[in-house]
């Protein structure tokens, strides 16, 4: 039987470097992915979702097993991705490196079949615009929607990662999602 | 008609509300049409929002483990000094080090100064003869003091 991520981070507490390495084994690809969902560009969530793990190995003593343990590393990684940004947001204006990142994931998205042409075109433009529109909410609401649809997680674990009550995530959520509904219906 | 529960159609559509609650956004669902739609809109958007976030480019895992393990090392090795542990030998030295600077210095500081001596009165008194210095220069009998003390009376019998 797979020991539990909590007895993993237990024994990481100890300094156990295989233990370590089975949750970086198990974390590595949703830490990634989170990280560039919200950054939007794969050195950064590479280099953040690194960083989130060293902060585990420092800290694992720390985790007291209150909650999660993917809900304790998810708010190490959504807190350094959040720092990153507010870090990052004057040299963004300057430089949109992250463009090429989301050009290409455009054209990997997989939309449903469709035989129309034009409503093949019409769903990849309203993905696109909705991608885009992801891409500008708050960070705190981007965070609150990706971690939903993302990593499928509860109101109440997304209020632990994001450090705030259940009632605020329902409206980081709410207007996030109204945001968004109001770039479909524009097209 | 009760509020909109515009907050909670999102936890109502993942099953997240406690029965109550839930009966009664399903109650307000069923007499609201604006609320109803809404509530479909919602469904369909939280579908395509994944694949509108769509996925990161790949990366090279065996890369990514590897890079970070150099970066734990180098972190380990940047640890400040003052938070590196150390040798017992030298920490128990430091430690005598400073126990004796904090002993002797204190020793050092509280001790009184000592007394001036009757010699060094008298050196003092007699130093009003380097007041004039370039007669003391010319002198050819420093060595013998006595000289010396009684040149004050030397230089008044010669003015008188």
């Amino acid at each position: 039987m797979e020991p539990a991520d909590e007895a993993l981070c237990e024994r990481v507490a100890r300094r156990d470097e295989a233990a370590f390495d089975l949750l970086v084994s198990r974390y590595q690809e949703r830490a990634y992915r989170l990280a560039w969902s919200i950054l939007r560009n794969a050195e950064d969530a590479r280099d953040v979702s690194q960083e989130a793990f060293i902060r585990l190995y420092e800290t694992a003593g720390s985790f007291r097993g209150r909650s999660k343990f993917s809900t304790w590393f998810y708010r190490i990684l959504v807190n350094l991705c959040l720092d990153h940004k507010r870090k990052h947001k004057w040299w963004k204006l300057w430089v949109r490196d992250d463009d090429d990142d989301r050009a290409e994931t455009i054209l990997d998205r997989q939309p449903a079949p469709v035989n129309d042409p034009v409503d093949k075109l019409s769903r990849e433009e309203t993905l696109k615009a909705l991608g885009s529109a992801v891409d500008r909410l708050a960070p705190r609401q981007r965070a609150a929607v990706l971690l939903r649809v993302q990593e499928d997680m509860a109101t109440y674990d997304i209020a632990r990662v994001l450090k705030c009550s259940e009632a605020t995530v329902r409206v980081h959520l709410h207007r996030a999602l109204a945001t968004l509904k109001k770039t479909v219906e524009k097209r | 008609m009760a509020r909109h529960p515009d907050t909670d159609l999102v936890p109502y559509l993942r099953g997240e509300l406690p029965p109550a609650e839930r009966e009664r956004v399903a109650r307000h669902l069923e007499e609201c049409p604006d609320c109803k739609q809404d509530t479909e809109l919602l469904r369909d958007l939280l579908g395509n929002l994944a694949h509108a976030i769509g996925q990161p480019p790949t990366v090279n895992w065996a890369r990514y483990r590897a890079e970070l393990r150099e970066k734990l090392e180098a972190r380990r090795a940047h640890v400040g000094w003052w938070r590196r542990p150390m040798p017992v030998a030298l920490s128990a030295s430091l430690a005598g080090i400073l126990l004796f600077v904090a002993v002797w210095g204190g020793r050092e500081m509280s001790r009184p100064a000592e007394p001036i001596g009757p010699d060094e009165v008298v050196m003092a008194q007699e130093l009003g003869l380097l007041q004039d210095l370039r007669t003391v220069e010319r002198l050819d009998l420093l060595e013998d003091l006595e000289v010396i003390r009684n040149l004050d009376g030397l230089a008044s019998d010669h003015q008188g």
